[in-house]
């Protein structure tokens, strides 16, 4: 299995660490990884609303670049997968659509043909590796780590276009963090959105508010730590957490890790090999007994 | 596959006309994460002053909609007021009400193809950890892609 590897803005940017566990992890689960030069910001799902056929041309060129190597395209976030995916299908779908954005493109010397498939890494895994895939590579099984899972909005809707599970009740991140001997936990509010676009472009305020009740689900549900598979959610769990914790007078906290630190973990990778020193939201307890675990 | 898209401004005006305005979007559990902002609820927000105005694209509220699509889950008519939520923001660009984070945003992406700006901090980051330092040159093509969308000429247009 060969992908381009799309990094998008937000992973190679401000969390470069979680990019050098995915180098370091998919290739062993037979995934290989091409670099290619030239890809750019996915472009960001929510600004180039304003402008939607310079959003789809600049995701379509991005798209061009993987079929001009031949190669599908395998990603580390949620909105770039939401962005590539609707743009891919709806241009695969719609030919007078893909006139005009080629029009568009014409003068940068790429044509979108429509060849190739965008996949998250979440689904290379789940489907292409697949659950006894995952198990196989697993050394150090995560026992009782207590995980609350955060598929985030962008992979789950709209279902017919993601394709990735239900959004009203998903599961597949659960079978998957299952498949590293930890055991997923039933929490309320697990489709709710992160709060990160909110922060960003609406109202701090109210994106800790909704960050808050989602904290508390996951606490109340007993979970050690949560676990994302998108930077923006990694980023308003971690950083989010820690800036909010004293306007929502925390108590408790709730790590969140990246799935592939886990994964990582899983594999026998150390703390510092898998990034988890570099979170802003530590708990020296969970440290120590994930240390334990990966001795 | 059938997709559904943002709508174009032509099928808008029949998307609001079949709104029930019955909140049922707005109501369900996990449903749209407006309702955390004391001032907004998605009712009033959304339904009422987007979906039951034609002076939607000049609310500044529409900036919140994340596009997380519950509501279009959760309405039984179909209407998906995201996708008519993300029509205003297209026509927003174009009567000049953006929200600044946004305008900025996509200004930086055009000049330098990515969204967040480049720092020292980063590159030293990435070079502890063996990662190849990420390209500074500005990228020709997505200039080029702009011209000919007249998203460049907008934006000259919207800076003071
Ligand atoms: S969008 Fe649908 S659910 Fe929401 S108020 Fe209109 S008809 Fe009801
Ligand atoms: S898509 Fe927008 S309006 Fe709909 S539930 Fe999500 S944030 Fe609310």
């Amino acid at each position: 299995m060969k992908y381009t590897l799309f990094l998008g803005c937000f992973i190679p940017v401000r969390l470069p660490h979680i990019e050098a566990v995915a180098r370091g992890v998919l290739p062993q689960l037979g995934i290989e990884l091409a670099d290619v030069d030239g890809f750019t910001c996915c472009p960001e799902p929510v600004g180039f609303l304003t402008d939607r056929m310079t959003g789809l041309a600049m995701a379509a060129r991005n798209i061009c670049l993987a079929e001009e190597a031949g190669l599908d395209i395998i990603t580390l976030c949620n909105g770039c997968t939401y962005t590539l995916k609707q743009a891919n299908e709806t241009l695969k779908a719609d030919a007078a659509l893909r006139a005009r954005v080629n029009d568009v493109l014409s003068e940068t010397g790429h044509e979108f043909k429509g060849t190739v498939d965008v996949l998250h890494f979440a689904q290379v895994l789940s489907r292409r590796v697949g659950l006894d895939g995952i198990k196989a590579v697993v050394k150090k099984p995560l026992t009782g780590l207590r995980v609350a899972c955060h598929p985030g909005c962008h992979i789950l809707s709209p279902p017919a276009v993601l394709g990735f599970d239900d959004p009203l009740d998903p599961v597949v991140l659960d079978g998957m963090v299952s498949a590293l001997g930890a055991d997923p936990v039933d929490w309320d509010k697990k489709t709710g959105c992160c709060g990160w676009t909110l922060t960003n472009y609406g109202e701090r305020e109210a994106a800790n508010r909704l960050l808050g009740a989602k904290l508390d689900a996951m606490h109340a549900a007993g979970a050690d730590c949560s676990t994302v598979i998108c930077p923006q959610c990694f980023y308003q769990f971690d950083t989010g957490q820690m800036l909010a914790a004293r306007e929502l007078k925390l108590e408790y906290k709730v790590p969140t890790i990246y799935y592939l630190q886990l994964l990582a973990l899983a594999m026998g990778r150390s703390l510092d090999e898998s990034g988890i020193r570099q979170h802003r939201v530590k708990d020296p307890a969970l440290e120590e007994r994930l240390g334990r675990l990966v001795a | 596959m059938a997709i559904r898209a943002t709508y174009p401004p032509s099928a808008m005006h029949e998307a609001a006309e079949v709104c029930l305005k019955c909140g049922v979007c707005c109501n369900v559990a996990h449903s749209c994460h407006v309702m955390y902002d004391k001032k907004f609820n998605p009712k009033y927000t959304f339904v009422y002053d987007c979906l039951s105005s034609d002076k939607g694209a000049s609310n500044p509220n529409i900036w919140m909609c994340v596009s997380c699509h519950k509501c279009e889950e959760t309405c039984p008519y179909e209407v998906s007021p995201v996708h008519f939520i993300e029509a205003l923001k297209g026509v927003a660009l174009g009567v000049g009400v953006v929200h600044p984070t946004i305008r900025a945003e996509v200004a930086q992406v055009v000049a330098t193809g990515f969204a967040f700006p480049l720092s020292g901090a980063t590159e030293r980051q990435r070079q502890a950890l063996n990662l190849k330092p990420l390209p500074t040159k500005p990228l020709g093509e997505l200039g080029k892609i702009a011209d000919k969308t007249g998203l460049a000429a907008r934006l000259r247009e919207g800076q003071p």
